[in-house]
């Protein structure tokens, strides 16, 4: 374990955006203390302005994991909105920063965000509820978001009145700019960037032509909380447009005026999927049509969505960039003119709407901030990172993630985002298991035999609820049902107080269940259960009616409405509560030893962040010795040398006393569920037997470079893969002398109905030794053949440098690949030109192939099958939320990280290994892991072992035992329900929403009130 | 019937139509106050026979509300219940009542609106479809009053 | 298993009509794997019957229980408490458990809730196919493993008729030929002999042919 110097805990996290928030919640999650500021009055970033997102055409945000320690949450992040660092003083490990607060005006502990002041003052009170829309479900407790209002005092005219329209007095005019100190161990930059305007092209008639939105304008258009409420229709006279364009790269890959040089790397993904939710959504008469320079399908499966998005959605690509878009006469419709790919005459096409897909922009602002923070910047005015290190800033103890690092789409913000977690939680003091949030119990009592003995509390919420409903009627109302031995009106149920009375309550009146009048579970079950606990009851017997977001809320101008409403929601959770039982909430022991499979890059990244942090790692490696396939990679794009990096982290892993290294080594069982597994290896020569006990799994175990019989690979010696050129030019650079032709062709083995994705490593690769070819011999003439040349964010610099330094891009289609033969010595390539439209015959030295990754499906079915992991149809795990998880993997416990998740580059490999061991640290802090209640149980008198809730499971874990009969591991089962709603002999109860309790809703629904 | 007030049911999924409705109070959208929810966690868990029983019981119309394709927090939940909700109108329809009376909308967890559009929807549709007729009965009303 | 399919609610109405408290009796076996007759189809079927005759205003109770098995006559001694409460019993069992209950309650109407389809297997989730006619004297050894018997519309012996078009049956398309599968086996299994051999004429006595059948195991019989 590695001497840490520091003072404090701390981590500084800036920004609040997915990116931000991830880090916050990884390392809230792992026991660190956190600060989240955002400059914004409530957090959420550029995600929540999003429609839907690709791949699935989801909103996604609802999906995220329900299974998240809330109250380490709640414990462990302080939010500050509208803050900004004005100045950092001290170095990694104590950091003191000056966070300036802009005043809120509103008391943040006293608003209840009623409405009634935006109701009164919609001008001056802004209320974004968090997360736009979205907001509870991603951060589910209200101050966090904040879940409150804030005031524009430049806007309001009558200040007395605004004070007084609050019920509660939280409007406070007097707060003012507030300054405070905080010491940090590190600080994570996530503030995110800003989209390109592209009012200041004169070229596409943005700002003049109403017709012409933006990517995100457009998304606006598309959501259902949009200006048009989800309707398509144009800006200009609101009519449902026909026909949409697309122009890509607008502001980007540019050297004009006010353009970029960088490519924004999310712009063709996003495009596509705006596209397809066009024709999905609303009709498919819409044409839609995307002019691109190149399509940038480069991540995770997204060659298949842009493959689905011609061949299933119909979706128009052509191959050009538009030099203009004007004004149809007085029609609202826009002509954009362009020039075909054919290299014929110029043409031009009349559209309905265009959209312009706008990159990232790093901020003046940003610039200032990192000024201020002292943190280098690249020539792009993003935070300069090195490829092996990739959330490093150049300050020692700041990290960044996100796009201030450089373009990127959402998962590849997240994985920095648990990577930057990873580094900067790694800075901090080992983790203490904290007992700050354990506070002494009283026992539980037991309530068995006992007849229910109800007690009902019910809010006012202020006048939330009460000033809509007589809420001592309902009061009397509740006493009046049966099994009620107690009613009360309790005020603000959740303040600290009134859960005092409860508690009190509970224990004077002998209640043995409680029913809760007040607002929505999903915020406030967790405490109310608390409440129940602390008073000596199962935390289960209990149910809320949700009076005040769906009842009051909804029905405000209708109290008689309201109140009979009221009645009925209470008279369901009485009779439900009255067949509430005790539930024990499945706990497992957490074993902090942790496996890594692969020992390549990313396995050892893995290890190395986890080791560092005092945890034991297991590294298992198939072959003799590590290194993986950086072993056979000499240089990055950018120049760095990977050999003296491997060779560092071989010797560090080696020497590590936390890690043990097990070579030639194969995974051969496994049980046990996380923070229990248990893993059969067989190792060494002898292949010996050795069980390993873990808590955590980390896949690492790549993928295969690809080496397709094609083109006189490995027939003829001319004919090479990148890497093999790659290590030629720096072992044989003599060679290179004698070249005067040097071809590559992009795509080998990729890209095609046997391994439909794109490599991702290829493009950079080809451009790295094109100009490495070109320093050693600058007479030299390369011919790069491609089909897109994907070159995303910087990578774009040398794929622009390469062109200027002569060499030669051919575009070709899979219809028409080149043709290779022997030439003596060397080999002739033929291939069309599109542009001057003939064959060429070339003659070259020396042939290149890009030939990429190929999964490696023997490793990834065999581990698929041993730990009954799902894998993507060409063979690399499938990860648990494509968007939000991507190194999570479906069962608890399980990552994966490097080129076993997806082709990606070194860079990438190692952010997503850090990030692995963020996410796995998240785990390790805890000493239990709590797996709830809810929960699917088999009464095995009952169950005909008919196999259907087998098949029917989404998770696979029901099974017949050996007894006979299904049997549902507590540990695994995610809580759906799904089983028992399809059991034919009903012998499957899911705990919590049990088929008596659901009736027993319906009863106090519909049964006459008496 | 003049003054028809029809009862539903409405089964929402805790990760989606269920937030969609807290969604809708905050924003302070009306919908009709015959929309009763029970939550589930998923809208799988909801069986033909809380459907049924909710039909039985007297409920005029009984709708199961789930996450939108593909974004089911369980995977396949809204699936299988927009074939369960398929399964109860054939078993209604075979039996003489309408089944239009249940049904199965998708929704995710941010669109209010939609909540509150759904319900509108929906309790209009049973408002004119009249009562269930299986609760007009005079030995159905006398069934009921005993509980 | 034995498969059977819930019979149209207007056959069950019908022959409900008459009756205003009636035991609806479930089986935990096949019925229940086939999704037909276990607890939840009782559920569902109760369900529906309490509506229909609610809405015809007609006074109607349904007693729901499900027994482990209707076909042994110890299972069904457990509906004696309750069979003196009811004018009739609605099961949901195949065949033998309609029969086994009407044997022990003589004085009570029984009626069959479904039809009892066949023997068959689970191809997948929700789908059963017919795989066994229990002709008495098995020939699945010789026919690599696919009953021509069950599984051919003609249940013809020696070879497909020629009817048989890309592997389908030409009574249903959506039916595999038996006898495409039996080749493609044998093929597989090497046994492309098997196919030459003449299959002699059936004797069918050894199946219904030979009226009603019952097998008697001397060293258990008592």
């Amino acid at each position: 374990m590695q001497e840490k110097t520091q003072t404090n805990n701390k981590v500084l996290v800036v920004g609040g955006g997915m990116g931000g928030i991830r880090s916050a919640l990884d390392l809230a999650e792992s026991g660190r203390d956190v600060v989240l500021i955002d400059k914004a009055y409530s957090i959420g970033g550029l995600m929540t302005r999003l429609d839907r997102t690709f791949p699935t055409n989801n909103c996604d945000l609802c999906t995220l994991s329900p299974h998240l320690s809330e109250s380490g949450r709640k414990l462990h992040i302080e939010l500050l909105t509208m803050t900004e660092v004005s100045r950092l003083d001290g170095e990694a490990g104590d950091f003191t920063a000056t966070l300036t607060t802009k005043p809120r005006y509103i008391d943040m502990d006293k608003c209840t965000a009623c409405g009634q002041c935006h109701e009164k003052f919609p001008e001056a009170v802004r209320f974004t509820p968090g997360l736009d829309h979205r907001a509870p479900t991603c951060m589910r407790y209200p101050q966090a978001t904040p879940y409150a209002f804030s005031i524009d005092l430049e806007r309001c005219e009558d200040v007395d009145a605004l004070v007084k329209s609050c019920p509660t007095g939280a409007i406070d005019l007097n707060e003012t700019e507030t300054v405070r100190k905080l010491s940090a161990g590190s600080i994570i930059l996530a503030p995110g960037a800003e989209l390109f305007d592209p009012t200041v092209l004169d070229t596409y008639g943005y700002g003049v032509h109403p017709n012409v939105v933006t990517s995100m304008e457009y998304e606006r258009i598309l959501s259902a909380t949009g200006p048009t409420n989800g309707q398509l229709l144009r800006p200009s006279d609101g009519k449902a447009p026909q026909k949409i364009a697309w122009i890509q790269c607008v502001g980007s890959r540019g050297v004009q005026e006010g353009c970029v040089a960088y490519c924004s790397s999310a712009c063709c993904m996003y495009a596509l999927k705006e596209a397809i939710v066009t024709r999905e959504r609303f009709s498919d008469a819409i044409e839609t049509t995307i002019f691109y320079m190149d399509m940038r399908t480069f991540g995770k499966d997204y060659e298949l969505y842009y493959q689905r998005a011609k061949n299933e959605f119909g979706v128009r690509l052509v191959r050009s960039r538009p030099h203009s878009v004007v004004s149809e006469n007085g029609s609202g419709n826009l002509e954009i003119a362009f020039l075909p790919e054919d290299g014929g005459q110029a043409r031009s096409e009349v559209y309905d709407m265009v959209v312009l897909t706008t990159g990232f922009r790093i901020t003046p602002e940003l610039r200032e901030l990192a000024g201020r923070l002292g943190i280098d910047l690249n020539e792009h005015g993003f935070a300069r990172t090195r490829s092996f290190d990739p959330v490093a800033t150049s300050k020692p103890g700041i990290y960044v993630c996100g796009l201030f690092e450089s373009p990127k789409d959402i998962p590849e913000t997240m994985i920095q985002a648990s990577a930057a977690a990873c580094s900067a939680g790694g800075d901090l003091n080992p983790l203490r298991i904290v007992a700050k949030s354990e506070e002494e119990l009283p026992p539980e009592r037991s309530v068995l035999g006992e007849d229910p003995k109800i007690g009902v509390f019910i809010c006012d919420c202020g006048l939330d609820i009460g000033g809509v409903v007589d809420v001592p009627k309902l009061v009397d109302f509740a006493a009046s049902l049966p099994n009620v031995a107690f009613a009360e009106a309790i005020g603000h149920g959740c303040s600290k107080e009134s859960l005092g009375v409860i508690r009190q309550r509970i224990g004077d009146k002998g209640l043995n269940r409680v029913v809760f009048g007040a607002c929505s579970p999903r915020t406030h079950e967790m405490l109310f259960q608390d409440t129940l606990r602390k008073a000596g009851l199962n935390k289960y017997l209990m149910e809320i009616a949700n009076l005040r977001d769906q009842d009051t809320w909804v029905h405000a101008s209708q109290p008689d409405v309201a109140a009979q409403k009221a009645k009925e929601l209470l008279k369901m959770a009485v009779f439900s509560v009255r067949l509430a039982h005790p539930l024990a909430d499945h706990t497992l022991p957490m074993n902090k030893d942790v496996l890594v499979v692969g020992g390549g890059v990313t396995g050892m990244e893995a290890s190395l962040s986890l080791a560092d942090m005092g945890f034991r790692v297991y590294l298992v490696e198939r072959s003799g010795q590590l290194g993986g396939n950086a072993r056979n990679i000499r240089k990055t794009l950018e120049g760095e040398d990977v050999q003296a990096y491997v060779k560092g982290l071989i010797e560090r892993t080696e020497s590590h006393d936390q890690i043990q290294v097990l070579t030639q080594s194969l995974i051969v069982d496994h049980t046990g569920m996380a923070g229990a597994f248990r893993t059969g290896v067989q190792f060494g020569p002898q292949m010996f037997y050795r069980p390993i006990r873990h808590g955590i799994t980390i896949l690492a175990t790549g993928a295969l470079a690809n080496r397709p019989r094609e083109y006189l690979l490995d027939e003829h010696e001319a004919v090479m893969t990148q890497r093999d050129l790659d290590n030629l030019l720096e072992d044989r650079a003599d060679k290179v002398q004698s070249w005067n032709n040097v071809a590559m062709i992009q795509c080998v083995g990729s890209r095609v109905p046997e391994n439909p994705n794109c490599s991702r490593v290829c493009c950079q690769a080809a451009i790295k030794n094109a100009l490495r070819i070109l320093d050693i011999n600058p007479q030299a003439r390369v011919y790069v053949l491609y089909r897109d040349m994907r070159t995303p964010g910087f990578e774009e610099d040398y794929y622009r440098k390469a062109r200027e330094r002569g060499v030669i891009f051919v575009n070709y289609g899979l219809e028409s690949k080149p043709a290779v033969k022997a030439n003596g010595k060397g080999v002739t390539v033929s291939f069309r030109d599109p542009i001057v439209g003939r064959e060429i015959q070339l003659p070259a030295d020396c042939l290149a192939l890009s030939t990429g990754f190929i999964a490696d499906e023997e490793s990834t079915e065999d581990l698929g099958t041993i730990f009954r992991l799902p894998r993507t149809q060409d063979d690399y795990f499938l990860e648990d939320h494509i968007k939000l998880r991507p190194v999570d993997l479906p069962i608890p416990g399980f990552f994966v990280a490097g080129t076993a998740h997806s082709p990606r580059s070194i860079r990438e490999s190692v952010a997503q290994a850090k990030a692995a061991a963020g996410r796995a640290q998240t785990f390790l802090a805890r000493d239990t892991i709590n797996l709830g209640a809810v929960v699917a149980t088999v009464d095995r008198d009952k169950c005909a072992s008919c196999l259907i809730c087998v098949r029917a499971c989404p998770f696979d874990v029901p099974f017949i035992n050996a007894e006979g009969y299904s049997e549902i591991d507590p540990a695994k089962c995610h809580g759906c329900g799904t089983c028992a709603s399809e059991c034919p002999a009903k012998a499957i109860q899911l705990m919590q929403y049990e088929d008596d309790q659901i009736l027993a809703k319906l009863d106090g629904l519909l049964e006459r009130m008496v | 019937m003049q003054n028809f007030e029809p009862v539903i049911v409405a089964f929402c999924c805790h990760y989606c139509a269920y937030t969609a409705a807290d969604m809708a109070g905050s924003k302070r959208l009306g919908y009709p106050p015959n929309v009763k929810i029970i939550r589930v966690p998923c809208s799988g868990k909801v069986d033909a026979i809380h459907m049924m029983k909710a039909l039985e019981k007297g409920a005029d119309g009984v709708y199961v509300a789930g996450c939108l394709d593909g974004d089911c927090h369980f995977k396949t939940g809204n699936i299988r219940a927009a074939r369960h909700v398929e399964a109860v109108k054939k078993l209604l329809d075979e039996i003489g009542i309408e089944k239009e009376r249940v049904e199965m909308f998708s929704m995710s967890a941010g669109m209010g609106e939609k909540f509150a559009e759904v319900a509108s929807e929906f309790t209009e549709r049973i408002r004119k479809l009249g009562p269930n007729p299986v609760k007009t009965s005079a030995f159905a009303q006398v069934r009921q009053a005993v509980g | 298993m034995i498969t059977a399919e819930r019979k149209p609610m207007e056959e069950l109405t019908e022959c409900m009509k008459p009756f205003g408290r009636i035991l609806l009796v479930g089986c935990n076996e096949c019925v229940t794997v086939c999704a037909a007759g276990g607890r939840k189809e009782v559920g569902l079927l109760s369900s529906a019957l309490q509506m229909h005759f609610m809405k015809e205003n007609k006074p109607f109770e349904v007693k729901e229980l499900t027994l482990e098995r209707q076909c042994d006559p110890e299972y069904v001694e457990e509906l004696a408490p309750h069979i003196n409460q009811v004018d009739a019993v609605l099961s949901m069992a195949c065949g033998c458990g309609v029969q086994e209950i009407a044997r022990r309650y003589k004085e009570k109407p029984v009626f069959p809730a479904v039809n009892t389809k066949f023997m068959g297997a689970s191809e997948s989730q929700g789908v059963w196919a017919e795989r066994c006619a229990g002709c008495g004297d098995c020939v699945l050894g010789i026919t690599g493993g696919v009953c021509p018997i069950a599984r051919c519309s003609k249940q013809l012996f020696n070879g497909p008729c020629g009817g048989s078009t890309n592997g389908k049956c030409e009574i249903d398309s959506s039916v595999d030929c038996a006898w495409q599968l039996i080749w493609d086996r044998l093929k597989a299994l090497g046994k492309v002999d098997l196919y030459e051999e003449n299959i002699a004429a059936k004797d069918w006595r050894t199946g219904r042919g030979g009226g009603p059948r019952k097998i008697i195991r001397e060293d258990l019989a008592s």
